[in-house]
């Protein structure tokens, strides 16, 4: 594995942390009190600023750390998670995500908002408010990342010092230090990783001279351990040594599995002696003490908060123990364990006697177990996961829709031979139903939870509350609904062009809203979920609705309508899916950005989905997307056209009918007409458009297949036969012949033949150029 | 200080294994509390490498031993054992041995 490669796999894992970070921060936003719920919000910034250290990506790693400082006030209950609070925290992640993307590939970040930010973290954890709004950049003290390390006290709550980027004293501490105290307390899961405590002691103390001493004082009862726990820490004075890089090295590839601090043995107040420990309140009481004055040093920084009763996710530097710091980093995930939930630190550390400690350990013998154990065995609940290359998931799925085929042709070859015996044809139909598990098994694979797009929308929304003066609040449900990888990544685009819509023409501004009698604060709700083996997404708002009178007025200054034309209130909402249709005042740079909602349906389209609106005025509206699960396979109708085999895919397929010559009229030179019950709907030659054949087919004759095309008009696709319905693999033919003009894809039939399938939009544009109304109404024509 | 103890005579010799790491504390806590409530003596002659998790146990072992009253040893204990117990701040009968080490 190359450096690109695992500093590749760092990355995925800093979208894993991002993602976490976000729903914490949520969920606490929600009122969720879970002391957990900060842990592990702690822990994903925890995390990706060790990370990044080790890539020495210096701008990732100071905000984190001043990220991380606030969050420990948080954690520790000396800053209270308010709205205000979550507010910047929430901003802040999205910061944090622009610098995780900006040292992936590169990009440039707003230094203004990050600066701004780092400002406000700084305020908070200082207990000072945040203003409201943006601040003049030139207000802002220069954001200069500098590496950081903070030492830490041993307690059991410890309380960071302010950290502040301005006029760094440059003096070298390591230097003048004749040594260093290094406090060491693993976890469950360094052992768990095959590591080992003693290994770790043995290193440091060849770095000079060691005193080394244990602290037991957590260690249960026999009988209540955990054999795989973690009860012991140890403190090592290292003298000798001028400077603690290679200390820090030492523990390089534990840092995510124990607590450490390595402070110059002239700060030696920052630790307490092991005999010294023996006498402080146990851990269940833990209590502030007062930190030592930071001090700065040029190597990466190290924890520098204290994570009694969490478990940072770890980057897992397990593999690659032979390599040098700057050539590691996570050669595979860990399932993120979930820490025991500390107990609330008390404000004093009481000094009390051994007695009196044994005895409060007596009373609850396991605590200590359950504290560090526990964060093993919950570990253990999380099913383990592989990473696995994309690409050779996709070779597995074509592999399988080879064999899809392949299983369907020997069916048919023994049905025409008719040399199915009993045996055969149970046989055949044995091996059909075990590829069809087969190639569920292997979609599974591929599916994933709608989740990580769900998340993204919610820096949307924040955005855009906050561009246009909106109260919004983003209510997610079914975000664990699966759907193929291939759908998921094309589901942002348009999902991000709803969510502003949404929020921007959807939502009335909070003094609408309260005029109106509702809340401030406006509702949008996504939501996923399954059904008849199609994945739906609504996105519905507690809003305004559609303001009909206003799109009709629109429509007909624009001619998509006539000016008597009756539609009804389902028509008229749909007309915003027409090009260029807008009934904004003054062109907004939010919802669209050029981009209407036509767009939006031309690219759900594409996904083989449909959309369609529920609105109610005064109440909001609902848009409905209906997807299906994956793009390897698409239901379609078989046709025929001029000896060919093509498959037109059904979700564009309205109806089919038998066209009478009574309904067929002539429009210009080439076009035809088949009128619809009270609309005239084009014709188009299928055939002809595909340069099948010269001369127009006789509509009568032909089957009209009802297809619906961009922009919501509607065209009758003229085929000479329809032959069936039936699932299909989609084959490229980009990626395995060429792209040809109004062929979306192949496949391959159960009789080996190669079928073409329609891209039903491109045929239509064919057919006719242009054309700027699609749909002409009766009245229209006379 | 070299960890012996006298043997007790009436006490349960338990061998320790060769290797006494992660795989080796369940299986090592569980013999013990076996025994719990007879003297004990621990025969550390054959250990090799010993990590922190067996020095829990062991060090639990200890204590609840002390508190029943019982006799507990550690007997002949091998150069291996010895050194990685003062590197993890012992001596070879489990007393706290702060010492400096090179």
């Amino acid at each position: 594995m190359d450096m690109n490669e695992i500093r590749e796999i760092f990355f995925q894992e800093c979208e894993e942390q991002l993602a976490e970070l976000e729903t914490g921060l949520l969920a606490l936003n929600d009122g969720d009190t879970d002391p957990e719920t900060v842990n592990a919000v702690f822990r994903a910034v925890h995390s990706i600023k060790g990370g990044a250290g080790a890539f020495a990506l210096d701008d990732l790693v100071a905000f984190a750390h001043v990220f991380e400082t606030t969050l420990d006030k948080v954690r520790s209950g000396q800053l209270e998670p308010t709205h205000d609070v979550l507010k910047v925290m929430l901003k802040s992640a999205d910061v944090l995500a622009d610098l995780t993307n900006a040292a992936r590939h590169g990009d440039q970040i707003d230094q203004d908002r990050s600066a701004s930010l780092v400002a406000d973290l700084e305020a908070l954890a200082r207990g000072e408010g945040v203003s409201s709004g943006e601040k003049p950049a030139e207000a802002e003290p220069e954001f200069t990342p500098v590496p950081v390390m903070l030492e830490e006290p041993q307690s059991a709550d410890f309380a960071p010092v302010p950290f502040s980027f301005d006029d760094f004293d440059d003096e070298d501490t390591a230097a003048a230090a004749s040594g260093f105290v290094v406090t060491f307390r693993p976890r469950a899961e360094l052992y768990g990783k095959g590591n080992d405590a003693y290994l770790l002691l043995r290193d440091v103390a060849k770095l000079g001279a060691a005193k080394i001493a244990c602290d037991s004082t957590d260690l249960p009862d026999l009988a209540q351990m955990d054999p795989e726990g973690a009860y012991l820490s140890w403190t090592i004075e290292v003298t000798g040594l001028a400077d603690e890089a290679p200390i820090q090295r030492v523990f390089e590839f534990a840092e995510w599995d124990c607590d450490l601090t390595i402070v110059p043995s002239g700060d030696v107040s920052a630790v307490q002696p092991a005999e010294e420990i023996v006498l402080m309140a146990p851990i269940e009481t833990p209590a502030p003490v007062k930190a030592p004055a930071p001090k700065f040093t040029p190597a990466k920084p190290t924890a520098s908060v204290d994570d009694s009763g969490m478990v940072p996710v770890p980057f897992d530097l397990s593999a690659f123990d032979n390599l040098t710091v700057a050539d590691t980093i996570a050669p595979q995930p860990v399932a993120a364990p979930v820490a025991a939930t500390p107990a609330a630190p008390a404000p004093v550390a009481p000094v009390i006697s051994i007695a009196e400690a044994a005895a409060k350990r007596g009373a609850d013998p396991d605590a200590a177990d359950r504290r560090q154990g526990g964060d093993r065995r919950a570990a253990e609940t999380v099913a383990p996961t592989i990473r696995v290359d994309l690409d050779r998931v996709d070779r597995l799925i074509n592999l399988v829709g080879e064999l899809v085929i392949n299983q369907a042709m020997l069916a048919q070859s023994v049905n025409e031979s008719a040399a199915g015996t009993s045996a055969i044809n149970m046989g055949l139909e044995e091996l059909q139903q075990l590829t069809r598990e087969i190639q569920d098994s292997v979609m599974a694979i591929r599916a994933q939870p709608v989740k990580p797009v769900f998340q993204r929308m919610s820096r949307i929304v924040r955005e855009i509350a906050d561009m246009t003066g909106k109260n919004v609040r983003l209510v997610t449900e079914g975000e664990n609904t699966e759907v193929d990888k291939t759908v998921i990544d094309k589901l942002a685009e348009p999902l991000t062009h709803m969510i502003r819509n949404a929020v921007d023409h959807g939502l009335e501004t909070p003094e609408k809203r309260l005029a109106a009698g509702k809340p401030e604060e406006g509702t949008l709700r996504l939501a996923a979920k399954h059904r008849s083996g199609r994945i739906v997404i609504e996105i519905a708002d507690d809003g305004a609705g559609i303001n009909r009178e206003r799109v009709r007025k629109k429509a007909i200054e624009n001619g998509l309508i006539s000016a008597d034309a009756n539609l009804s209130d389902e028509e008229i909402d749909n007309l915003i899916f027409h090009a260029g249709f807008s009934t904004a005042d003054k062109i907004s740079d939010i919802s669209g950005r050029g981009v209407g909602m036509d767009v939006v349906k031309r690219s759900i389209q594409q996904l083989g989905g449909r959309i369609s609106i529920v609105s109610r005025p005064g109440e909001g509206s609902v848009f409905t997307m209906s997807l299906p699960l994956t793009l390897a396979v698409l239901d379609g109708m078989v046709v025929s056209v001029a000896n060919q085999t093509l498959v037109v895919p059904l979700t564009a397929i309205v109806e089919t009918l038998q066209p009478e010559a009574s309904k067929i009229h002539r429009f210009g030179a080439e076009q035809r007409l088949i009128s619809i019950r009270d609309t005239f709907c084009p014709l188009v030659d299928v055939g002809r458009v595909l340069s099948f054949r010269r001369e127009q087919a006789d509509p009568v004759q032909s089957v009209a297949v009802l297809v619906e095309t961009e922009g919501g008009g509607q065209r009758a696709l003229m085929v000479d036969a329809i032959q069936g319905q039936r699932q299909v693999v989609i084959k490229s033919l980009e990626a395995n012949y060429d792209h040809v003009p109004g062929i979306a894809a192949a496949t391959i039939l159960g009789d080996g033949r190669v079928a073409l399938i329609l891209d039903v939009d491109a045929v239509v544009a064919g057919s006719r150029g242009d054309q700027a109304r699609p749909e002409l109404s009766l009245a229209a024509v006379g | 200080m070299n960890g012996t103890m006298t043997m007790m005579d009436d006490a349960q010799i338990v061998e320790l294994p060769t290797v006494l790491d992660l795989n080796a504390a369940a299986p090592l806590r569980d013999r013990l509390l076996a025994r719990r409530g007879t003297p004990l003596a621990l025969d550390a002659s054959r250990v090799e490498r010993i990590g922190g998790q067996c020095l829990q146990v062991l060090l639990a072992a200890r204590n609840a031993w002390q508190r029943d009253g019982a006799g507990f040893s550690i007997d002949r204990p091998s150069d291996g054992f010895l050194n990685a117990l003062r590197q993890m701040g012992f001596a070879g009968d489990l007393t706290p041995a702060t010492e400096t080490t090179r």
